[in-house]
């Protein structure tokens, strides 16, 4: 008969190769864990506030694509200023497969498990097309060519009309509807307290997923390219594939996260995904923490949540125009300033962000109340 | 020469960069299990044999065959897949990564799970996982690494980093191991847990090995036979208490008495 074990009060007492490999080995990091969820899936019925649960919507779309970013230059150590390009792929996926085909430019009005997949699919598959040409560069020169990217989406998302409409743009109404369950509205719940349920699900799923793959044979590799390139050739590490593996995925992840941007949205026009959103996520995974799984979702929040926060209290900020007349500082310079001092302020004083404070508050109370 | 027992035949090696001529004509062989040193002074083209051994370099002229199949030629991953592990002068590990995982680089091409199957962590994935884990705890308890399983490596202390890499090199259940000069900058007593290391993995592996080291009493304590290269040319390969009395390996240390 099996002996019932207490769980593990920390890592270091795993008793087998198993236990060392939990995701979550404590008891206590399994309950902060469920805690977590349980607060995330009670936070659109207990703040029913449209400002904050848009605000939240926003966050959690960009997450998805900040994870992915982070695959490919937190992990993979891959600088990339084309992700703007690849949301707007994921994003007019979505449109042209989910939208009813009586809109203009017309959809083909397919339900959900079609064009959310596809959305993730499609920016992949471009990635790795255009991959093996923009990864045979390093550093400041791959993130020249992937901002060329940029361009040249701007250009095709402008002329393409049938599908994009054009600089008109187009309005983004798919099926919200999974099954007997419409996330336009579940049960007496207001749109956005139903797509709050749809895109952190995504979040969720996604962060699972990316936390898998950073800690398997796939995610190793790819940190052993970042970290010396030479030597993991010499292990047997093939640069290409791992490069072009992680690029395609956070391309995937940019779609992904285009399409439920363009939903949050509700319309897009070529002008959404230009320079300044794919300097937003390098942002998000600076700020955030480099190479942390946490780091994506912890950027997302801060750089998300900080334009609108100082919308809300600009009121007591000094300095700051409130109306177009008014002398001072105008709202949008504001935020590009705070955007600059943050990123600035992170890489000088704590390059490993957000996640890394959370990681050193957590190491200092397990050693509480010893200091050393 | 021709014996059955040939693990590595090198043949007419020459390399050069531009004019430079780092090794000239270079041949030998190395045997199953034996641990075959290379020594000459600074610039004698010792690193260089090295990096055509796991195809970093690639010889303008000559044949490398390990277990009768050319090297020459293919990608420094091919090289690892038939079988050539190594380590380097100036340490090639993963400074971000701890211990474990920069030892279960080592098992990659052991492993099968992909992006997908990764991403998933699920049946497959997590069993390879736990199998290779095992392999690499062998290593771990062989180099004496308990304590420092799960610390970043770039903040370990350099001799402990050349144990780290030597044990990644083992966990790639290698062929051939190549050693380049894995107690430089020691102290006594990290050469000597290096030494002890290399000595078990002789008897427990029986794993041929080519060791470049200037540690000269390390040589001649380990290694069967010693090949000296001056200049990129190939001077003498012997014994080791034969190479010792050899009037050109010591005309090559020491200079020419005028």
């Amino acid at each position: 008969m099996a002996i019932a074990l207490p769980r593990l009060a920390n890592r270091e007492m795993a008793r087998s190769q198993s236990d060392a490999l939990r995701l979550f080995p404590t008891r206590w990091s399994r309950n902060a864990t469920v805690g977590l969820i349980v607060a995330v899936a009670a936070f659109p019925l207990a703040v029913t506030s449209e400002f904050w649960l848009s605000v939240l919507l926003f966050v959690g779309a960009t997450a998805i694509g900040a994870l992915g970013l982070n695959l490919l230059t937190g992990f993979t150590g891959q600088v990339s200023l084309g992700h703007a390009f690849f949301l707007g792929v994921g994003a007019y996926t979505a449109c042209y497969l989910g939208n009813p085909p009586e809109g203009a430019p017309a959809g083909r009005g397919l339900p959900m498990v079609v064009w959310l997949p596809a959305a993730a699919i499609v920016p992949a598959l471009v990635g790795l097309v255009v991959g093996p040409a923009a990864l045979r560069l390093k550093g400041n020169y791959l993130a020249v060519v992937s901002l060329g990217l940029v361009f040249l989406g701007a250009h095709v998302f402008k002329e393409w009309e049938s599908v994009t409409g054009g600089s008109d743009g187009t309005s983004v109404l798919p099926s919200l509807a999974v099954g007997p369950v419409d996330f336009a509205g579940i049960g007496g719940l207001t749109k956005n307290q139903s797509l709050f349920y749809l895109v952190w699900a995504i979040v969720a799923i996604s962060a699972l997923a990316c936390k898998n793959l950073v800690r398997s044979r796939p995610g190793r590799a790819m940190q052993a390219v970042r970290d010396r390139d030479v030597a993991a050739e010499v292990v047997g590490v093939s640069l290409a594939r791992y490069k072009l593996g992680a690029f395609s995925i956070s391309s995937g992840l940019a779609g992904l996260s285009g399409a439920l941007y363009a939903v949050v949205l509700t319309y897009v026009e070529p002008g959404t995904w230009s320079l300044p959103l794919s300097i937003q996520f390098v942002a998000m995974v600076i700020v955030g923490g480099i190479g942390t799984t946490m780091g994506g979702i912890l950027g997302a929040l801060f750089i998300g949540a900080l334009p609108e926060l100082v919308k809300h209290y600009s009121a007591s900020i000094p300095f700051v125009a409130r109306t177009a007349t008014e002398e001072g500082l105008s709202l949008p310079q504001l935020n590009q300033i705070l955007f600059g001092l943050s990123i600035v302020l992170f890489l000088v004083l704590e390059p490993r962000g957000l996640a890394a404070l959370w990681l050193r508050a957590k190491a200092y109370f397990k050693a509480w109340p010893f200091s050393y | 020469m021709g014996g059955v027992s040939e693990l590595l035949e090198v043949r007419g090696v020459t390399l050069r960069f531009g004019g430079v001529t780092a090794l000239e004509d270079v041949s030998f062989d190395v045997r199953g299990g034996e641990m075959f040193a290379v020594i000459g002074p600074n610039g004698a083209g010792k690193t260089s044999i090295l990096n055509c051994l796991n195809c970093l370099y690639r010889p303008q002229r000559g044949s490398i065959r390990l277990e009768g199949r050319e090297l020459v030629g293919r990608r420094p991953v091919a090289a690892a897949a038939l079988g050539v592990a190594r380590t380097f002068q100036n340490l090639g590990l993963f400074p971000n990564l701890d211990v474990l995982d920069n030892l279960m680089l080592g098992r990659h091409q052991r492993m099968t799970t992909g992006f997908l199957a990764g991403a998933l962590w699920v049946g497959k994935a997590r069993r390879e996982e736990v199998a290779n884990r095992q392999r690499c705890e062998e290593i771990v308890e062989m180099l004496e690494l308990q304590p420092f399983r799960h610390s970043s490596v770039g903040t370990l202390p350099y001799g402990v980093q050349k144990r780290v890499e030597l044990g990644r090199a083992l966990a790639m259940d290698p062929h051939l191991l190549l050693l380049d000069e894995p107690v430089a900058g020691m102290n006594l007593e990290e050469t000597e847990d290096i030494a002890r290391a290399v000595l078990e993995i002789r008897a427990e592996l029986d794993l041929a090995m080519i060791l470049v080291e200037h540690d000269m009493r390390l040589v001649m304590d380990l290694a069967d036979r010693v090949m000296v290269l001056d200049f990129g040319r190939v001077i003498a390969t012997d014994e080791p208490a034969a190479v010792q009395s050899d009037q050109r390996v010591i005309e090559a240390y020491l200079g020419k008495a005028s």
